[in-house]
C-alpha cells in the first residue's frame, strides 16, 4: 500500500531526488561512451573496440556498448543524456587528489552536495534528506546538513515503540511555530518509516534489479525515494574502474551492471523518475591508446550520464577534438573540454531554482552546457 | 622503537582497528581507572524542585553540557545561599587552569595524533585518522572535562574562527590549530586569540591568507582573510569598513607563507619578498612604507586596529549574547557586555562574567534550542553514561549535521534554533536508544540512576532543572522508556 499523499518539508510530494552514481577508479569515457563512428576510434582500440554496427547508437559519432542494452529504452525515449571530454582541472591523475577535487566540487571545503544541501533556498533539510548508500558518507556529502550512511533499510530504522512514539506526540503536540511544525513533519516521516519496514518491497512495472551491491543499493535508493521520506540526495559508489591490465573482461561486467542498475532504477521508478535525476560521474578518464597489458592508464577527460524524467534532453554533448594526436594532452589522453560542474548546475537549479552557484561551487565560472571549455 | 611501532600502526590504517576494538564491550572498568562519576557521584541526588528552571540548572544549560547527576546538590552546597554559589560556580568555570581535569585527559591521552610536534608531523598521518581523533577527542572533553566553560568556548570560538578540515592541507593542519590557538585563547584575551589564529598554518591555508603575495607593484593581493578578517572574525558586516579597507588589510598581511625548508617544519615566516612593502591606510589609520623585515610589523598594526575597534567590541558581544542569552539578543545586555570588552581590551573572562551577571542572561531561560553536538553531550552527562565515544556515537553527529571542523563556509555552524530543528528524528533515536543500551560503546547504568534519582518524577526533574508538568510525567511513564522519552522529550531539546 503506498502512505497517503502528504507534504515533507515543504516541497512534499513534488520533493526531487538527485542520484549521485560515482564510478571510483577513473571510468574509460571511450568505454562508456566509445565514438564509435570515428575511425580514429577504432584505430586506438584495435581489441576492444564497439563495432559500428553492434553499438547503441546515440548520434552520428557516439554509441553505447551492446552490453549496455538495459539503457536501450531510456536512450529511446530521450531520457539519457551523455557528455564526453567531461573532467575537472585536475591534471595529478591521482584517484585520491581527483576524486577529492571533484567531490569537493574545486579547491574548497566541504563537498559540493553538502553545501547545495545546506545553502540551498528554503535549506530545511529533513532527517532523511541525504542519504549515502554504503559505510561511509563520501567526500561530495560533507557539510550537508543532514547525511546518513546505510547498507540495508535496518540502519534507518526507529527504535521507539508505539508506545513511546504515542507519548511524544502527545508532548509535542501543543508545540506552535517552526518548532511545532518540524515536529508535525517528523511524526510524518516516522510513519512512512514504518510503512517502509511492515511493507515488502516489490520493485514495480516488472523491473528486475538481479544480484550484486550495485543493483542492490539501487533498489533500496528507489524505495526509499517511492515511501516519499524526504530523501534529497543519494550518493552511490560503483568500483572497480582502475583498469590497467586486460581491460576488456574487466570493463563489460562494469558497463553491464551499471546500465542493468540504472535500466532496472528508472523502470522501477515510473512518473517518479520526473522528479529523479540520476547523473553518472568518474574522477578522470582514461589514456586513449591501450597499453601492453591491454589495459589502459590514468586520463582527463571521461563520459558522464544524466538520467531524468524531466529536462534531460537526450542527448550527446561533447565538444569533441578528435582522437588524432595532436587532439590529445599529456601522454595521450582525451582533454578535458567541458567542466563537470557546468553537467551539474542546470541539474541543481532544476532541484533547487534558487540555489547559489556560487556558494555550491565557490570560485567556479560556469559557462552554460555545450559551449566549449577553452583548451588548456 | 614502541612509539614507531604505534605510528606504523596507526599509519597502516589503525583507525578502523581501534574503532573496531572500542566498539564492543570491553571491560572498561580495567582499561579506565578514572571512570565513574567524579565528585559528586557520592552524594545524594538532589535534582531541583521548583516549577520553573532554578538558576543553578541555567547556569549548567548555557556554561556548561549540562548537569550531571548529583552536579546540582554540589554547587548548591558551594555557599549557603543560591545566589552566592552560583557566584562560585561561575567563577570555578572561568578559572579552569585551577580545575584538575585529569579523568578527561586520561580519556583523551589515546588519541595519540593530538599531541604531535613539531607541525610537520602531521603530515605523516592519514587525514581521515587525524579528523577522527580530533572530532571524538572533541566529544570526548564536552561529555567529561571539568573545565565545561571553557569546552564551550572552545567551540564559540571554532565557529567563530571556522576552518573547515577537508580544505586542502587543512586536513593536516587542523588539530594543531585546535590545539595550539582555539584551545589556549578560549578564556584568554580576545587580541591574543586573533594574532594566533592569523597565524596559523591551518587559517592561513583555509582562507588562503598564504597566498596572498606581492611581489612586485602590480600584484594583486589576495584579500580573501582579510574580508573575513574584517566581517567575520572582528567589526562584523555592517561593521563600517569599505572595500578599500579589505584591500588595505590584505597588502599589510600580504607576505606570511609556511616555511617548507629543512628545520622549517611548517613554521609561519615572513617573506619581505611577498610583501607589500608601500604606505596603507586601515580603517582611517596611516601605517607607513617599511623595508625588508620591517614589512612584518604591519601585521601587529592591522590586528591592533581591527582588535580594538569598537565595532568589533559589539560584533563579538552580540555573539557572545546570541549564544548565551538568546537568539535575538537584547540590546541592553550587547551594550554591557561590548562595553566590558572595550574597557577590558578583549579578556575574554571579564567580558564573560559581566555578561553572566547581566539580568538579561539570568531571567531568560529555557529558550536556547541545543545544538546537535550540546544535546548529545548533555545526554551523555544527564545519564552518567560510560561512552568511547566510538564511530556508533559520532554518526549522530554527521545525521545531525553538526561534526566538528565539518562546516563548510567560513562563517561557521548557525547559533540560532531554527536550522537545527529538522534534526528531531535523530534525536528521539538517539534518546530511545541510548536509554535502552543500544548505542554501541555507550553504555548507562539505567538501574543505579533511576535509584538515586528516586522515582521518575525527580528523574525528570534532573534531566529537564524543573518539576516536570503532569502531561510530561505521565507521558514519560506511558512510553515504557521514561529516561528515553524524557531525552527525547521537548524540554530537553532546549538550554
Amino acid at each position: 500500500m503506498k502512505p497517503a499523499k502528504a507534504i515533507l518539508h515543504g516541497n512534499g510530494d513534488l520533493q526531487r531526488t538527485l542520484v549521485v552514481v560515482f564510478l571510483r577508479g577513473g571510468a574509460d569515457g571511450l568505454a562508456l561512451l566509445p565514438a564509435v563512428g570515428d575511425d580514429d576510434y577504432h584505430r586506438a582500440r584495435p581489441l576492444t573496440a564497439v563495432g559500428e554496427s553492434e553499438a547503441i547508437r546515440l548520434d552520428d559519432r557516439f554509441g553505447l556498448s551492446p552490453v549496455m542494452a538495459a539503457l536501450e529504452p531510456a536512450v529511446k525515449e530521450g531520457a539519457l543524456s551523455a557528455v564526453h571530454c567531461v573532467g575537472s582541472g585536475d591534471t595529478t591523475r591521482s584517484h585520491f587528489e581527483a576524486q577529492d577535487l571533484m567531490e569537493h566540487g574545486g579547491h574548497t571545503g566541504g563537498g559540493w552536495l553538502g553545501r547545495f544541501l545546506r545553502f540551498r533556498e528554503q535549506a530545511s533539510g529533513g532527517a532523511l534528506s541525504a542519504v549515502a548508500l554504503g559505510q561511509a558518507v563520501p567526500e561530495s556529502l560533507r557539510g550537508a546538513p543532514s547525511a546518513t550512511a546505510m547498507q540495508s533499510l535496518d540502519d534507518f530504522s526507529f527504535s521507539g515503540s508505539d508506545a513511546f512514539v504515542q507519548s511524544l506526540e502527545q508532548l509535542y503536540g501543543g508545540q506552535a511555530g517552526v518548532f511545532g511544525a518540524r515536529a508535525r513533519d517528523t511524526f510524518d516521516a516516522l510513519g512512512r518509516i514504518r510503512d517502509l519496514h511492515a511493507n515488502d518491497y516489490s520493485p514495480a512495472n516488472g523491473a528486475e534489479y538481479g544480484g550484486g551491491r550495485f543493483a542492490r543499493e539501487l533498489r533500496l535508493a528507489a524505495q526509499l525515494i517511492q515511501a516519499r521520506v524526504g530523501v534529497e540526495a543519494v550518493t552511490v559508489d560503483l568500483g572497480g574502474w582502475d583498469t590497467h591490465l586486460s581491460q576488456a573482461p574487466l570493463i563489460s561486467p562494469l558497463l553491464r551492471r551499471l546500465a542493468d542498475g540504472l535500466g532496472a532504477f528508472r523502470r522501477d521508478l515510473g512518473a517518479a523518475m520526473q522528479q529523479t535525476t540520476v547523473v553518472v560521474m568518474s574522477e578522470f578518464g582514461r589514456r586513449v591508446s591501450e597499453n601492453s597489458a591491454l589495459g589502459t592508464d590514468h586520463g582527463r577527460g571521461g563520459a558522464m550520464f544524466v538520467l531524468g524524467g524531466d529536462g534531460a534532453e537526450g542527448r550527446v554533448i561533447a565538444d569533441w577534438p578528435g582522437l588524432e594526436r595532436d587532439a590529445l594532452v599529456g601522454p595521450g589522453d582525451l582533454p578535458v573540454t567541458t567542466d563537470y560542474r557546468d553537467v551539474l548546475i542546470p541539474l541543481l537549479r532544476r532541484h533547487a531554482p534558487g540555489a547559489d552557484m556560487a556558494k555550491v561551487f565557490p570560485g567556479h565560472e560556469a559557462r552554460p552546457l555545450g559551449e566549449a571549455v577553452e583548451r588548456a | 622503537m614502541m612509539a614507531l611501532n604505534r605510528r606504523r600502526f596507526l599509519q597502516a590504517g589503525g583507525a578502523a582497528a581501534v574503532l573496531g576494538t572500542a566498539g564492543c564491550d570491553a571491560p572498561q572498568q580495567a582499561l579506565w581507572p578514572y571512570t565513574g562519576l567524579p565528585g559528586e557521584a557520592k552524594l545524594p541526588f538532589a535534582p531541583p524542585g521548583g516549577g520553573s528552571i532554578d538558576l543553578v540548572s541555567h547556569l549548567l544549560n548555557r556554561l556548561s553540557y549540562g548537569a550531571r547527576p548529583g552536579q546540582h546538590g554540589r554547587i548548591l552546597r558551594l555557599a549557603k545561599r543560591e545566589e552566592e554559589a552560583a557566584a562560585r560556580f561561575i567563577d570555578e568555570q572561568l578559572a579552569p587552569e585551577k580545575i584538575n581535569d585529569d579523568r578527561a585527559e586520561f580519556r583523551v591521552q589515546r588519541f595519540e595524533t593530538l599531541a604531535l610536534a613539531p607541525i610537520g608531523e602531521f603530515y605523516e598521518f592519514q587525514p581521515g585518522l587525524l579528523r577522527e581523533e580530533l572530532t571524538r577527542a572533541t566529544l570526548t572533553r564536552a561529555v567529561y572535562s571539568e573545565r565545561q566553560l571553557q569546552e564551550v568556548m572552545v567551540r564559540f570560538w571554532s565557529d567563530h574562527f571556522n576552518i573547515d578540515i577537508s580544505k586542502g592541507e587543512c586536513k593536516w593542519l587542523k588539530p594543531a590549530d585546535d590545539r595550539d590557538v582555539i584551545r589556549p585563547h578560549a578564556l584568554g584575551r580576545f587580541p591574543d586569540l586573533l594574532a594566533a589564529s592569523a597565524k596559523s598554518q591551518a587559517m592561513l591555508t583555509y582562507l588562503d591568507g598564504r597566498a596572498n603575495r606581492v611581489r612586485q607593484p602590480g600584484d594583486q593581493p589576495n584579500e580573501n582573510y582579510a574580508r573575513e578578517l574584517l566581517e567575520l572574525h572582528t567589526l562584523g558586516v555592517r561593521g563600517g569598513y569599505t572595500q578599500r579597507d579589505v584591500m588595505e588589510v590584505a597588502r599589510c598581511l600580504s607576505g606570511w607563507r609556511i616555511g617548507r625548508g629543512l628545520f622549517q617544519n611548517g613554521s609561519v615566516q615572513f617573506e619581505p619578498g611577498l610583501h607589500d612593502g608601500r604606505a596603507k591606510t586601515v580603517l582611517g589609520e596611516a601605517i607607513p612604507a617599511r623595508d625588508g623585515m620591517d614589512g612584518r610589523d604591519d601585521f601587529d598594526d592591522v590586528l591592533r586596529i581591527v582588535a580594538a575597534h569598537p565595532s568589533t567590541a559589539r560584533h563579538i558581544a552580540a555573539k557572545l549574547c546570541r549564544r548565551f542569552i538568546a537568539d535575538e539578543p537584547p540590546a541592553a545586555a550587547i551594550d554591557t557586555v561590548a562595553g566590558v570588552f572595550a574597557k577590558t581590551k578583549g579578556d575574554i573572562r571579564k567580558t564573560l562574567r559581566a555578561l553572566f551577571f547581566t539580568d538579561e542572561f539570568r531571567g531568560t531561560r529555557g529558550n536556547k534550542f541545543k545544538q546537535p553536538l550540546h544535546f548529545i553531550a548533555s545526554a551523555l552527562r544527564a545519564t552518567g553514561a560510560e561512552s568511547d565515544v566510538g564511530r556508533p556515537l559520532v554518526n549522530y553527529l554527521l545525521r545531525m549535521g553538526h561534526m566538528p571542523f565539518e562546516y563548510p563556509a567560513p562563517d561557521g555552524y548557525p547559533a540560532r534554533a531554527e536550522p537545527w530543528m529538522s534534526t528531531l528524528l535523530w534525536r528521539w533515536n538517539f534518546a530511545a536508544k541510548l536509554a535502552k543500551g543500544q548505542i554501541k560503546g555507550s553504555r548507562i547504568d539505567r538501574d543505579r540512576l533511576a535509584k538515586r534519582a528516586g522515582g521518575v518524577a525527580k528523574l525528570a526533574a534532573h534531566l529537564l532543572g524543573r518539576r516536570p508538568s503532569d502531561v510530561e510525567l505521565a507521558a514519560a511513564t506511558a512510553s515504557g522508556n521514561a529516561l528515553g522519552l524524557l531525552l527525547a522529550s521537548p524540554s530537553f531539546q532546549w538550554s
